[in-house]
């Protein structure tokens, strides 16, 4: 790929990239926070700076299980992770958390939490948790993630948890790179089924009612009833894999180790069918042709000509003299003619 | 002219007439009063002359008997008697002044001691004792997590020995003790009924309080260690213990002082506070109480900060309020009803800035708390907000009391602003407030749930974010803080200077010493029978007493419980927005935000900040004050977990990438562990990390933590647009250098 930017001062700050690759491999914290950085920043070098390594490390990815996690706020994803990844790390796993927030005030400023909530998780040598503000743009999720993703696998983390917050678009992209797609919801409210979007319901591969404990035991078991009736009508997203559903309490640590043999029976499945990396595969050339996507608006969009036209063509649609569709066809074409 | 006097004196003569016509003038004047008013504000809408409170109480200029008209049923009470709203005895200060009641504790038992003996010599009358943070969240002086708040905050108590010197020479059946324990309230109470049983003193005769409230350190203090649930337990198991065999003993003090100093309104304070109270009694009822065994031995803690009249009217309330929450459980004791409470003037509303006016402060403070009646009080010493109280500060803060109650006459007459337009209508309007408040959290199923909610505490957090922004504008003044400030101040105070180091090796030597001489086969026995009486219905005072008798040490004997019970973790939860939303056009707060912009734009992402606390201090008002402002500002905020090692502060910043850590320190760990914090960043790659401290920082700590490689440090007071600012200007200017 030719390069368009003046890298030098970058590596003269951060390393050569043949350096950080180096590192990245040998599981160097510093250096595997600070590419997350480079690939999340807004600067064009850089993203094209990590980039770079990423492409070096590239090789020595895959290697993990990549597991999303998911569910409305308030639901206790964080405890749920603590406990989880707890549990992982105490058998011996290296866990990386990407916790994607959305809290982002007009300022463009936002709240980091989460780690309050993985005291015990933070404090492991064998945890990596980033949580990472949400920023402007969705896409800007997707890509962020999967990089850190990827750098987190060329680090030795051998299982990658995915952190998402609220119910909406972003469940579908992150679903997009990850193996497989854990649903947390909670009792108390009594309109659940309502309250998340069937879409979403249909990503998961695992349901988890959290809370069920103390009082809301009874009510987090008849909810787990209700959605295994519910998700048999669901179409098995990989083969022969029919979504479970299962109740655990993650403030007193119960129902984890089911939740971790559904786990690697998930995989297990996966192997047999060996379709893993096709799955995986499929995954990339999505990832392609979202890129492309948001590349061409990214390039329409930020034409000062183009924006001048659209500009004109808004006029003409508002008093009805063209159609939307008609100009965004005339729009486009212009574009392609530069 | 003489006619119309003469018709006056008549009128004055014959009340029953006066009163009909008196109503009539009053009229006519009022509206006279309001012209002339309307004439001198010039033009001004009298409506917008009114105040309106952060508690959202309308204050206007002027209250006359018009205001009174519907308050019968408030007008009409006597001091003594249901529902106690003008004081809990008859005669009051009449006959019994209230107590001089001064929290204090220095880093070892020997300190405090001698430190104790001197005040009451001096004239104080009761005693309070300040613990530090290792013993407050169960850890004995060696455990590695508490080297930085051993002795710091308050004196270090290992085991009994240690209770012992603290109360040596002390005559524990005369002299009522006050014990600020929540967390490890158990070791800690055992410790000091057997200190005094070795002092030849029968539990019966012991007469003091423990603060022993558990559910306001899930809303604000922190300093709790097991669930909310285990807690609840202990508090009933030692209400009923005491109950049973302390009869002069106050099982409980229900505390809204950290509250207010966390920035809540008063309302707040006083609802969530009393809320507290009706939970704690359902709590002694469920264990099997009766009402009336327990509930007069219940006791409260206010704050008393700067709005004079309406803290008045806060401890007039709490009394109508609380006795008529009461009638609920039928006691047939009258005392069960009857609300007594210790006050503390605020520590939040001292400044470290021009510091000598904090004696003034506290002073006003002393006054409206014993206008409204307190039965103890402690005065704060002038320095706080600096460090902790030095000898010369902490005699000024006891003589200010005894200066009130000896040379003022206030003592004189019960309840004296009893009658006042102004304040029954305010003790009224507080009253009404409160009382939906108290009725939101009910709604919810009680105080245990809102608080397992996180409800009250997100509640208190807004408020103490809107408090924050008004003083940052300028609305609240706040004298040689955002008005009046003196530049060219530099005054020497003498600070309190703790070797924390010394204190630490004389704890481990005197643990090593019990752990040498004690029968081990004892202490592992008794702490067995704890760890099953957690398990099962043992009384878990009972069995601390026998544990500690064993010397067995508060370490161990919370660590038993905890095996059993778990330690808590915080569940924490932040705001956006409501700091942000009090500016529009504020200069300092634009100028940041742009600033920020400047900065992501030119570094390709928002600045980040951890917001840190480090060590035992669980005081976060300080952290999600500022988180919740930088965030607003335009800054990523990562918040650090509570009851953090510099090590594990050290790894966050490292994996979430941040440009700044900010530290806030509130109770004198940071000398020890904030250059522990560079050192492990520095070691570990995050060298360019830039740190920051805010909170209650010495002068005399500030040239070592700068030398440490600490790059602004901001003291109590310092407007957040402020050091948003200057934190902003050190990274930009790191950024054009790099």
């Amino acid at each position: 790929m030719k390069n368009f930017f003046s890298l030098s001062n970058l590596e003269k700050e951060y390393g050569s990239i043949r350096d950080l690759s180096k590192k990245i491999l040998s599981g160097d914290i510093r250096t595997l926070s600070r590419c997350i950085t480079l690939s999340e920043s807004s600067r064009e070098d850089h993203q094209f700076f990590s980039r770079s390594v990423l492409e070096k490390v590239l090789p020595m990815t895959g290697k993990s299980l990549r597991i999303g996690i998911s569910g409305p706020p308030g639901v206790g994803k964080s405890t749920f992770i603590e406990t989880f990844g707890t549990f992982l790390v105490d058998k011996g796993k290296k866990i990386a958390v990407l916790a994607v927030d959305p809290s982002s005030s007009k300022s463009g400023g936002s709240i980091l939490g989460d780690k309050t909530r993985m005291e015990r998780l933070s404090q492991s040598d064998s945890a990596f948790i980033r949580p990472s503000p949400a920023g402007e743009t969705l896409g800007g999720v997707s890509r962020h993630t999967r990089e850190a993703l990827l750098l987190c696998e060329a680090s030795g983390y051998d299982t990658i948890i995915v952190e998402t917050v609220g119910v909406g678009q972003s469940e579908a992209t992150v679903s997009n790179m990850i193996d497989i797609f854990i649903l947390l919801i909670s009792p108390g409210g009594g309109d659940e089924l309502q309250g998340i979007k069937r879409g979403i319901v249909e990503l998961a591969d695992l349901i988890i009612v959290n809370k069920a404990d103390g009082l809301l035991r009874s009510e987090a078991e008849n909810i787990a009833r209700e959605y295994n009736s519910a998700v048999k009508l669901l179409r098995p997203k990989i083969n022969k894999w029919n979504t479970r559903v299962v109740t655990c309490s993650a403030l007193e640590n119960k129902g984890i180790e089911e939740i971790w043999s559904i786990t690697e029976e998930f995989f297990k499945k996966f192997d047999q069918e060996s379709d893993l990396s096709a799955h995986r595969k499929e995954q990339f050339q999505k990832w392609l042709r979202e890129e492309i996507t948001q590349n061409l608006n990214k390039q329409i969009y930020s034409d000062k000509k183009i924006n001048d036209l659209i500009t004109i063509y808004e006029k003409k649609v508002l008093i009805g003299e063209v159609l939307p569709s008609a100009a965004a066809y005339e729009i486009v074409k212009n574009f392609l003619k530069k | 002219m003489f006619n119309d006097n003469n018709d006056i004196f008549i009128l004055l003569r014959n009340s029953s007439i006066e009163r009909k016509i008196m109503v009539g003038i009053s009229k006519k004047l009022f509206e006279e009063w309001k012209e002339l008013a309307q004439r001198e504000l010039k033009g001004k809408d009298l409506e917008n002359h009114y105040w309106i409170t952060p508690e959202e109480i309308k204050v206007k200029p002027l209250y006359t008997k018009e205001d009174l008209k519907d308050l019968a049923n408030q007008l009409e009470n006597l001091p003594g008697l249901e529902p106690f709203m003008r004081g809990p005895r008859a005669t009051m200060y009449t006959n019994k002044p209230w107590t001089i009641r001064q929290y204090a504790g220095f880093s070892t038992a020997e300190d405090s001691n001698e430190f104790y003996k001197k005040c009451l010599e001096n004239g104080q009358t009761g005693l309070s004792v300040a613990f530090d943070l290792a013993t407050h969240r169960g850890y004995d002086s060696d455990h590695p997590r508490v080297s930085g708040d051993v002795g710091k905050a308050g004196v270090a108590i290992d085991s009994v020995e240690d209770m012992k010197i603290l109360f040596n020479q002390i005559p524990l059946d005369k002299m009522s003790v006050s014990m600020t324990m929540n967390g490890a309230v158990l070791p800690v109470l055992a410790g000091y009924i057997v200190a005094a049983e070795e002092q030849g003193v029968p539990q019966k005769l012991l007469s003091g309080t423990i603060q022993n409230d558990i559910l306001k350190e899930f809303m604000v203090r922190n300093t709790y260690i097991y669930p909310p649930k285990e807690s609840m337990r202990i508090v009933s198991d030692i209400i009923s213990f005491t109950s049973k065999n302390m009869p002069l003993y106050n099982s409980i003090s229900i505390s809204g002082y950290h509250m207010q100093e966390a920035g809540s309104t008063l309302t707040q304070e006083l609802a969530y506070t009393l809320a507290d109270g009706i939970e704690y009694v359902r709590a002694a009822l469920e264990a099997g109480l009766e009402i009336d065994e327990f509930a007069p031995r219940l006791s409260f803690f206010f704050c008393t900060g700067m709005n004079f009249f309406m803290e008045v009217a806060k401890l007039r309330a709490a009394r109508f309020i609380w006795a008529n929450l009461m009638k609920q459980f039928n006691p047939k004791d009258p005392r069960s009803l009857s609300l007594r409470t210790h006050c503390q003037t605020s520590g939040v509303s001292l400044t470290s800035q021009d510091p000598h006016n904090n004696i003034i402060r506290t002073a006003y403070e002393a006054l409206a708390a014993v206008l409204g009646g307190t039965q103890s009080l402690h005065t704060n010493a002038f320095d706080e907000a600096l460090a902790l109280p030095s000898k010369l500060s902490s005699r000024i803060a006891r003589n200010t009391q005894l200066i009130l109650s000896e040379e003022t006459g206030v003592k004189e007459v019960i309840d004296p602003l009893a009658g006042s337009y102004y304040v029954e209508s305010l003790t009224n309007q507080v009253i009404e407030k409160t009382l939906s408040l108290i009725e939101e959290v009910e709604e919810m199923g009680g105080m245990t749930v809102a608080v397992s909610k996180g409800f009250t505490k997100i509640k208190i957090e807004e408020s103490a974010a809107k408090r924050q922004a008004r003083v940052d504008k300028n609305e609240e003044v706040i004298v040689g803080v955002n008005k009046y400030v003196n530049k060219n101040l530099n005054e020497e105070i003498d600070l309190l200077v703790v070797d924390n180091k010394k204190v630490i090796s004389e704890q481990i030597q005197k643990l090593n010493k019990i752990k040498k001489e004690r029968d081990n086969n004892a202490v592992n026995t008794s702490i067995e029978k704890l760890r099953n009486g957690a398990k099962n219905k043992g009384n878990l005072l009972e069995l601390s007493i026998e544990a500690i008798r064993s010397r067995a040490t508060v370490g161990e004997i919370s660590k038993a419980l905890e095996d059993v019970f778990s330690r808590h973790k915080a569940v924490s939860q932040s705001i956006t927005g409501v700091y942000g939303s009090a500016f529009s056009e504020d200069t300092l707060f634009n100028e940041a935000q742009n600033k920020v912009k400047n900065f992501a734009k030119k570094e390709g992402r928002q600045p980040r900040i951890l917001v840190a606390k480090l060590g035992q201090d669980g005081h976060d008002r300080g952290a999600k004050i500022i988180a919740t402002a930088f965030a607003d500002i335009g800054f990523d905020v990562d918040i650090g977990p509570l009851f953090a090692t510099p090590e594990e502060t050290s790894k966050q910043a490292i994996e979430n990438d941040v440009h700044v850590v900010g530290i806030s320190s509130q109770a004198a760990g940071h000398k020890t562990l904030v250059p522990e914090l560079i050192k492990s960043l520095t070691e570990n790659g995050g060298e360019k990390i830039i740190v920051v401290v805010g909170g209650i920082v010495p002068p005399g700590d500030i040239e070592d933590l700068k030398k440490a490689g600490v790059s602004a440090i901001f003291g109590p007071g310092t407007p957040i647009t402020n050091s948003a600012n200057q934190v902003i200007d050190i990274l930009l200017k790191k950024n054009l250098l790099s």
